[in-house]
């Protein structure tokens, strides 16, 4: 039987016994929309919860700081470190080191990353704030994936990138309490005074200026939105005034490297080939992954619910189908001797079956879908009457996310189950001898 | 055993040798068919004629390959049936065989039309050749301003010509039918044979199995059918006299339609 005519006989079959193909459906409606909200549910915590650690930054970046040695303890934040606390070899961050980071498998990329650690004070007409700094080479803010909401990330000599944030934090030095505090000043594309102060022997202050231009505000991420970005080379002439001394990048190294990978499943490798180097390195991916995993075994939970109503709507079916069987034996019987082979009548059983899945597929992922919506209205509502209450961080954007694979794996897997469910039936349809079924009564 | 032969090796075109049906019912053996012969030619009007349980239908389905001799052979048209496996004998029964059942068998969510061109739809036919090959066959059996009814909204007469139509839409070489007049008054018995015998007059060859004898006078050989034997005429004639007085006398009404017309 061709195609089309044995979708049309099954649609035919499904059309003349609609009361009890639409009872049946009603078993697979139930167990798919079961599935499709409980698992929306789930993955909108997971996105709820991964918007929430976005601010660890992007999950393709190490960071690598050096590792000091000697006797004892090592000191510093140190993450992970193989083997005992005891001899352990200094590991620097020199511009060799970076180019020996450079050549591990994995590794798209790599630059230093340098504090100002002076004094300084950032001056815009008659506000200040106090400044620190993080110097970077240029193209390196690309390459952490920071995006600005004015202007650009490319720094170039005397320009600095701040964080979305930054403004807020200049001050009225001559304010007096009463008077309205001065409104954030816009500060993007305008000259500051950047003020770097040092103390000499006596405590005197001495105080160097340089004019810095704002290049680009960034997008707020959560966790620069404090921060401002200046040339790796900017911030080494100021570390240079203030110590005094020109500093040697193959003595002393660098404070922190920053190295990105290509892809995010070559992290684990990265991160434990830095670390058999001998230096100290953070990526936040393995928490991130620890938390998806969490994520990943409530969704499968969840589905399992949502599956167990599945398997009695598929016992529903495979019941349908048997009783469909001894009704309209005679008309398998029928079917036979007009020529039907044994594949045509297990294909019209096995097709009326799955077709009855995917009906039911259909109808639960519009009803799993509906009050997956409503759902979402009702707790996002709640959550925001919380944060009102409480003065947490503002609620979610939606707390139930159906996405369009999950609506498609719910269609094909009740269709399965209806395939399935409707294998022992079809079988025993299409086995009939043929001369007791025209003789059944 | 008692063969009745005419002509035995002229055009012989269904060629039933020594055919054994047994069923089992529980531990029971039943014989259906003792070692059946039968022989039947091209173009024949061929009547089968037997009481219930006879087992005069048995051998139509084993002709027809719904189902399969305990022992013996089948050859239908040069081709050994018995020995086909399920798949051949169902293309067998779709290219080669035409059923008219006693209940007409039609599917009563159908049309006519429907009907008449279901059995198309295995055989991968568009369904716009169905559809007018069907419409032929309900003209010629009479009911082409039927097409559209419902088997519900027809006559027995008209349901059972509905499905003589039906038979005939896969071009079979032999027509197989089983008691068709026996669901049908008087009237419409004699339509549906009528039109059996003018698709005999068209060149097909058929079988028909009834123990109606008003039927014999279309047929152009008959052959008589008793527990599961063929007998000559003279025996089961007498046979079924004594079985008439014997039921006659043992119980007010005969308890079987198979009787009347005796």
């Amino acid at each position: 039987m061709g195609i089309f005519d044995l979708i049309s006989l099954i649609l035919d079959n499904l059309n003349r016994r609609k009361g009890r193909v639409g009872l049946t459906a009603v078993g697979v409606i139930i167990g798919t929309a079961a599935v499709v909200i409980l698992v929306s549910l789930a993955i909108g915590l997971q996105a709820n919860a991964t918007a929430q650690l976005a601010g660890i930054g992007d999950l393709t970046l190490i960071n690598v700081i050096p590792t000091y040695g000697g006797e004892g303890d090592p000191g510093g934040p140190i993450i992970s470190i193989d083997g005992a606390p005891g001899n352990i070899e200094t590991k620097l961050l020199t511009p060799d080191a970076l180019e020996e980071l450079r050549t591990l498998p994995g590794v798209q990329d790599v630059f230093p990353r340098e504090y100002f650690y002076g004094e300084a004070r950032l001056k815009y007409q008659r506000l200040e704030t106090w400044a620190g700094g993080t110097g970077v080479p240029p193209g390196a803010l690309k390459t952490m994936g920071l995006i600005a909401q004015q202007g650009d990330v490319e720094l170039e000599k005397g320009t600095i990138v701040i964080g979305s944030n930054f403004n807020t934090t200049f001050f009225d030095p001559n304010f007096r309490p009463g008077k309205e505090p001065p409104p954030p000043p816009d500060v993007y594309n305008q000259q500051l005074r950047l003020e770097i102060i040092k103390y000499d022997p006596d405590g005197n202050q001495i105080i160097k200026n340089y004019q810095v231009r704002v290049k680009g505000i960034l997008q707020s991420n959560g966790r620069d939105d404090w921060a401002i970005y200046m040339l790796l080379d900017d911030v080494t002439t100021y570390n240079e005034w203030v110590n005094g001394q020109r500093i040697n990048r193959n003595k002393t190294g660098y404070n922190e490297a920053v190295v990105k990978v290509d892809d995010p499943k070559n992290v684990k490798p990265v991160y434990d080939a830095i670390l058999a180097l001998g230096y100290q390195a953070f990526s936040p991916q393995p928490y991130v992954e620890g938390i998806n995993s969490f994520f990943t075994i409530l969704q499968v939970i969840f589905g399992g619910v949502g599956a167990i109503a599945l398997l009695v709507a598929a016992i529903g079916i495979a019941n349908t189908m048997a009783m469909a069987i001894l009704e309209r034996t005679r008309e398998i019987g029928l079917m036979k001797a007009l020529g039907a082979t044994n594949r045509d009548i297990l294909s019209v059983f096995l097709g009326e079956a799955a077709g009855i899945g995917f009906l039911g597929g259909l109808g639960g992922i519009t009803v799993g879908w509906l009050v997956g919506e409503m759902l979402d209205v009702l707790v996002v509502a709640y959550l925001a009457g919380q944060a009102v209450q409480q003065g947490g961080p503002p609620p979610p954007e939606s707390a139930v996310i159906t996405p369009l694979w999950l609506a498609g794996f719910a269609l094909f897997f009740a269709t399965i189950i209806g395939f399935l469910s409707g294998l022992y039936p079809a079988l025993r349809a299409a086995t009939l001898v043929p001369i007791n079924a025209l003789k059944y009564e | 055993m008692i063969i009745q032969m005419e002509n035995p090796t002229d055009n012989v075109f269904i060629d039933a040798v020594n055919v054994t049906r047994q069923f089992q019912m529980g531990r029971l053996t039943v014989d259906a068919l003792c070692g059946v012969n039968l022989q039947v030619k091209k173009n024949a009007f061929q009547i089968i004629m037997g009481p219930s349980g006879s087992g005069k239908s048995t051998l139509l389905y084993l002709i027809g390959g719904l189902d399969r001799p305990t022992a013996g052979e089948i050859k239908v048209d040069g081709e050994l049936i018995d020995s086909l496996d399920e798949n051949r004998l169902a293309i067998y029964r779709r290219q080669k065989v035409g059923f008219i059942f006693q209940t007409f068998n039609l599917l009563p969510s159908m049309s006519a039309l429907e009907n008449v061109a279901f059995p198309l739809r295995f055989a991968r036919v568009s369904r716009r050749n169905r559809l007018k090959k069907a419409m032929d066959l309900l003209e010629i059996v009479g009911l082409a301003d039927r097409a559209n009814h419902k088997p519900s909204e027809l006559s027995g007469g008209q349901q059972q010509r509905v499905a003589i139509a039906r038979a005939l839409v896969n071009d079979p070489v032999i027509i197989l039918a089983d008691e068709p007049t026996g669901n049908l008054d008087t009237a419409g018995g004699l339509s549906v044979m009528q039109a059996l015998a003018d698709l005999h007059s068209r060149g097909a060859t058929m079988i028909v199995v009834t123990h109606d004898t008003r039927n014999r006078q279309f047929a152009t050989q008959t052959n008589f059918i008793l527990d599961g034997r063929i007998v000559p005429q003279e025996i089961y004639e007498h046979s079924l006299n004594n079985l008439a007085i014997e039921a006659v006398g043992s119980s007010p009404t005969p308890s079987e339609n198979d009787v009347e017309g005796q």
